[in-house]
């Protein structure tokens, strides 16, 4: 399986790769710490968020932690990039060819899938960290625009900052995943992105709007409530239960598809 | 020994039956062609000798080993199968040490299958900037990276220029002479005839012939083309051979073909000269392999379509 990580790794390292996600990681990154400044305002009340979006309240923004709040609150658009970028990779194999070569040169398809899934976690962790560093800088010019009191953001700095960068990664793995699962069953990149925004900005909000009941548990709200370290309808623990189980589902069904469908075209 | 041995060898996606009991045995050593019109089993063939999908029924080894357990033999094949595909981003030697790494090997390696396609020096660019040709070099050096027992090359020569066509033609050659299996599979029947020394024809997914190539044509009527001294003896020429029972025509205006074998040249000038009439040319003449994959196969897709409409609907009826 290292065979398969190290070759996974060299194909990935490829510019436009680099390039696309590391900078659109660190677009949303400015993106959303500018829009929280102009939007939480003065006062303590929720502000409103959007499909992916959930902005803290002042008080939030103003704690300890309060420094990784633009990572917790783009979770949702961090994941769509994730599941974007899971799945032109995975896609792409399709349909340049490539997976023809590679899977005559590594016939065990378990470790070509877990390869790529290795090259991709240390990817999302590569953007997971990229984005931590960004928020760094960012959040602190955001603040100030903001006249924000951010006195309390030197406090438990280490495991504020070790806590936001795992509850990021966690989350983007799970939204990877999803991508990878989207890709190898359509075979389509435009497809599998197409199919997971949609379900981020429409899908959800129907389901949750029509059954009440499993709101929290729906892929979204989960996730979301990971990045946050856990909201008041879904504990942290609970989130990161679901996370897992998202994630083991989701490579359990990959790992099927792909060892049992035919390479065609 | 044989490198290659199916037996009722089945694949159907959905209503189509792409390659129909096929029973074959390969000989190990040296280039096989493996020809077939459009549409008639030869990529469905190779992708599952390859372990790319699984037949519907029938059984098959590659190299001793069941095509159910690719792992067992997948380290000793190289293949390029349809077009070169590598990232377009990455230059040559790192999509070739890409495919190194991902079967292991070291990385001297690429630099020999680099030299071997005569890629040396332009290894550094990115594969997008690589012409058909070029792309088609860093597929043939993919293909060899395992330096493999058996090589599966489909169209090789795509794209190539005709000095690329000669060194890969050697490059055949040499692989065979070392004792390696090369399946070549391609539309260019001169080529297949200049390379290969066994051959098999597929059609509609059905095994039309596998043997050598020379067996094959043999099979053919031999003639031998021949002209009279002067221009206006040919028609007392043609009438002279007729009423003595050779079987001609006109090849052209002042050339006849006779249905002949070589060796029978020396009764057609005694023919000729009983009557009067010297030669002046005598051309033995063989049927070249396209001739008899056209008899063989159809001449055109239409042909084709329409053969293969005629026996679904025999086989639905």
């Amino acid at each position: 399986m290292i065979n398969t990580l190290r070759s996974e790794l060299l194909r990935t390292r490829r510019k436009g790769v680099v390039i696309g996600w590391f900078g659109l990681t660190i677009l949303f990154t400015v993106m959303i710490n500018m829009v929280m400044a102009q939007v939480v305002g003065s006062s303590n009340a929720q502000p409103e968020g959007g499909p992916g979006v959930s902005f803290p309240t002042l008080d939030q923004w103003q704690a300890a932690d309060g420094i990784t709040a633009g990572l917790s609150s783009a979770a949702g658009m961090y994941g769509v990039v994730a599941l974007s970028f899971w799945a032109i990779v995975t896609a792409g194999d399709y349909s340049s060819g490539l997976i023809r070569l590679t899977a005559s040169a590594q016939p065990d398809r378990v470790k070509l899938l877990l390869g790529k899934v290795g090259a991709l976690v240390l990817w999302t962790a590569a953007v997971t960290t990229v984005a931590l560093i960004a928020d760094l800088v960012i959040a602190p010019v955001a603040a100030r625009s903001a006249d924000l009191d951010v006195s309390a953001w030197g406090r438990d700095a280490l495991p504020t900052l070790a806590g936001a960068w795992f509850n990021l990664f966690a989350t983007l793995l799970v939204w990877g995943v999803i991508g990878l699962v989207l890709a190898l069953v359509t075979r389509s990149a435009a497809i599998s992105i197409s199919v997971g925004v949609g379900y981020v900005l429409v899908v959800e909000a129907v389901i949750t709007a029509a059954l009440d009941a499993i709101a929290d548990w729906t892929p979204g709200a989960t996730l979301g409530a990971l990045a946050q370290g856990g909201t008041s309808a879904i504990p942290y623990g609970t989130a990161l239960t679901l996370g897992a189980l998202y994630t083991l589902l989701g490579l359990g069904v990959a790992l099927v598809v792909f060892k049992r469908r035919d390479i065609t075209d | 020994m044989s490198v290659i041995k199916t037996a009722g060898l089945t694949r159907r996606f959905g209503e189509v039956t792409a390659l129909d009991g096929l029973t074959l045995e390969l000989p190990r050593a040296g280039v096989i062609g493996l020809v077939g019109p459009n549409g008639s089993g030869k990529s469905t063939l190779i992708r599952m000798l390859l372990g790319l999908i699984a037949p519907t029924s029938g059984t098959a080894e590659v190299l001793d080993e069941p095509i159910g357990a690719p792992g067992r033999y997948l380290g000793r094949v190289g293949a390029l199968v349809e077009n070169p595909a590598f990232v377009p981003g990455l230059s040559a030697r790192a999509n070739l040490m890409s495919l190194a790494r991902l079967r292991g090997l070291p990385a001297p390696r690429v630099d020999e299958v680099l030299r071997t396609v005569g890629l040396t020096g332009r290894d550094a660019e990115p594969v997008k900037r690589f012409s058909l040709g070029m792309k088609q070099r860093l597929g043939i050096a993919a293909a060899l990276l395992p330096d493999p027992e058996l090589l599966i090359l489909d169209e090789p020569t795509n794209g190539l220029d005709p000095s690329g066509i000669v060194e890969i033609r050697g490059l055949l050659a040499d692989l065979a002479r070392a004792g390696r299996t090369v399946i070549v599979s391609s539309h260019l029947l001169a080529e297949i005839e200049t390379v290969c020394d066994f051959l098999v024809v597929i059609r509609f997914g059905h095994l039309v012939y596998s043997g050598p190539v020379t067996d094959l044509l043999a099979r053919t009527g031999q003639r031998i083309e021949i002209a009279a001294e002067h221009a206006r003896d040919t028609s007392s020429l043609l009438a002279l051979l007729a009423a003595d029972g050779w079987q001609v025509e006109h090849a052209s205006e002042d050339r006849l073909s006779v249905t002949a074998e070589e060796r029978q040249g020396a009764e057609l000038n005694r023919c000729a000269a009983r009557g009067g009439i010297t030669l002046t040319s005598m051309t033995p003449v063989r049927g070249s392999l396209e001739e008899i994959f056209l008899e063989m196969t159809g001449t055109s897709d239409q042909d084709l379509t329409a053969a293969r409409a005629a026996a679904a609907e025999r086989k639905a009826s």
